[in-house]
């Protein structure tokens, strides 16, 4: 298939013509490849040293196993009881995702488009949490979940995410564009704000919604060192927290190796579905997810 | 001046942006705006527990500038920052001018190359961690034998760790961060080169006096980015090497880890929360400085 901006780099048609430039751009093509398969090899191993056997894994040194046999990959997942994990970190998921929607985007239309006084000073201190690196209050945060008896339970992660600068932002940029004209003359037309955001800013908005919500899904499922605070031996760890509690050491390494399959498995299938948006929203948002 | 307004006509004119705003600024200030303001308080007072007891002045950061892992772990978060400013600088650029030359089948290279930025931070660290096995197991290891080179100690050699971890992070971000700098370069008008091969510029010469000044800016502000991030480097030296070998890999948060969830003595993990936050305060000052001298 060919692409309608070919050519538009910095080697035009033209260059091609010269030998010198054609075997440049094959050898551009080769490190592109290169690089391709340096990010892909380490996950496919992982994915394929799963087959193995314990034996097989530390003593051969052939990287495919002797067989594709899934059930290694079940017994794993019985025996860590994952199931349980994963039902864990789905709930977690659930929340955060609805609380990263709805919190923090009335923050960003009430900043976009309703802008009562004093909306800057708000604005900018959103903004001062997307500079100040947040890892650094964690202890008095934890201190805060504490005092109110949060802890042991998914409310805190949930709620957490819902006073998220970047999605903020992402949320009153996509509002920003949206036409003035039309919140005005529904207003002139009687609408109350509330009336305004349900029946013109929320049904435009699915699509900001669905990036939030894909965003947060990613970051839910990732999270570690808050879930790790709030639910460690509560019976209800997330698969994250459960991946650091390995490093007890009772566990035999090609069970991790199997558990960070499983925990990989996710987020890639996500990733192939919602690949556009994902890596939309990361070149225009000039921020890593 | 604006003229006054009557206190009932603002209210009713405000009242239902605040109550929209409402949810989300408590939870703002209790997730995020009260921690920090918090961790201060907390690091100039002595504490039982998550209890308060006495205010005592800066002793709390005296006390963290004598603990043998301070110096260390400040020197080796530097050393993450140098190294992560060496190595994974550079690479999305070069990633990024390379995969927008590509002229078939380009899009497929932009989605392979982010795919290792989905792996979760703590599955990434514990995959890494096989495959760097210092003994025979590890997979780096198997290739080098193959090759007829012995075998390395990697993530347990004390001059490697930390050149080894950034690689790692750089395995995960560089396409991630290659994505921002190919939207760049497709901003740029085409007509530039056009006009610079009509100068009669090489290939050579329109990257250097097109391509780069067009990026400029973006890496300016990327590169400010990832000093703040790798300067919170935990997972991997929490997980990978739990500080190791020697203290060779400790960084800075993980001392706040430490003192806060092993000895549990909050208000000295407060004081090195403090510190970073005035070192990167301080390191993002200087670096506007510099980019507002330079622009003038």
């Amino acid at each position: 298939m060919a692409n309608k901006n070919a050519g538009y780099g910095i080697i035009r048609d033209l260059d091609l013509k010269s030998p010198g430039v054609r075997s440049g751009y094959r050898l551009v093509f080769a490190i592109c490849v290169v690089a391709l398969l340096v990010g892909i090899a380490p996950m496919v191993w992982v994915v394929v040293s799963g087959f193995k056997t314990i034996k097989e894994f530390v003593i051969s040194v052939n990287v495919i196993p002797e067989s594709f046999d899934i059930s290694k990959y079940t017994g794993t997942w019985i025996s860590l009881k994952f199931a349980k994990y994963y039902r864990n970190s789905l709930v977690s998921v659930i929340g955060s995702v609805g609380c990263a929607v709805i919190f923090n985007g009335l923050l960003g239309y009430a900043l976009s488009k309703v802008k009562p006084s004093g909306w800057r000073i708000v604005y900018a201190l959103v903004m001062a949490g997307l500079l100040i690196p947040a890892t650094t209050s964690i202890v008095p945060l934890f201190i805060n979940i504490t005092r109110v008896h949060l802890n042991g339970s998914f409310v805190p992660l949930w709620l957490s995410i819902g006073a998220n600068a970047f999605y903020v932002v992402l949320f009153k940029t996509f509002f920003d564009s949206l036409p003035n004209s039309l919140v005005e003359a529904a207003k002139i037309d009687g609408c109350t704000d509330f009336r305004v955001f349900r029946s013109i800013a929320l049904p435009l908005s699915r699509s900001i919604m669905m990036v939030v919500a894909i965003y947060a899904i990613n970051a839910a499922w990732s999270d570690f060192l808050l879930p790790y605070l709030v639910l460690n031996q509560s019976g209800l760890e997330t698969v994250m927290v459960r991946l650091f509690q390995f490093r007890n050491g009772k566990t035999s390494d090609i069970d991790i190796l199997r558990a960070i399959v499983f925990v990989i498995i996710p987020p890639t299938v996500l990733f192939l579905f919602f690949q556009k948006q994902i890596t939309q929203v990361t070149a225009q948002s000039g921020i890593k997810g | 001046m604006t003229k006054r307004i009557p206190f009932d006509v603002r209210l009713r004119k405000n009242l239902p942006g605040w109550l929209i705003m409402l949810p989300s600024l408590v939870l703002f200030s209790f997730f995020v705006w009260e921690p920090l303001l918090e961790s201060v308080r907390l690091s100039l007072y002595t504490a039982e527990g998550m209890r308060l007891v006495q205010f005592v002045g800066f002793q709390n950061y005296l006390d963290v500038f004598q603990h043998p892992d301070f110096w260390p772990a400040i020197r080796n978060t530097f050393y993450y920052t140098l190294w992560s400013l060496a190595i994974g600088f550079l690479v999305p650029i070069v990633l990024a001018i390379l995969i927008n030359e590509i002229r078939r089948g380009r899009s497929f290279f932009k989605v392979g190359i982010y795919l290792p930025n989905i792996v979760p931070g703590m599955a990434m660290v514990l995959m890494w961690g096989f495959i760097f096995k210092p003994s025979n197991a590890g997979i780096l290891n198997v290739m080098l034998s193959a090759l007829g080179i012995h075998a390395q100690p990697w993530l347990t050699d004390p001059h490697l760790t930390i050149p080894l971890i950034v690689a790692t992070l750089t395995w995960q971000g560089a396409g991630a961060t290659a994505l921002l700098y190919i939207a760049g370069l497709q901003g740029i008008d085409p007509e530039l080169y056009d006009a610079a091969i009509m100068d009669g510029a090489g290939i050579w010469k329109r990257v250097r006096y097109i391509t780069v000044p067009n990026i400029y800016n973006l890496a300016r502000t990327l590169l400010i980015l990832q000093i703040i991030s790798v300067f919170q480097i935990l997972y991997q030296p929490l997980v990978m090497t739990n500080g190791g070998p020697n203290n060779a890999s400790i960084s800075i948060m993980q001392l706040v880890f430490r003192y806060a969830f092993q000895n549990y003595d909050y208000p000295k993990a407060g004081a090195v929360s403090v510190i970073i936050s005035l070192i990167l305060i301080a390191l993002t000052a200087a670096y506007n400085k510099l980019n507002k001298e330079k622009d003038m």
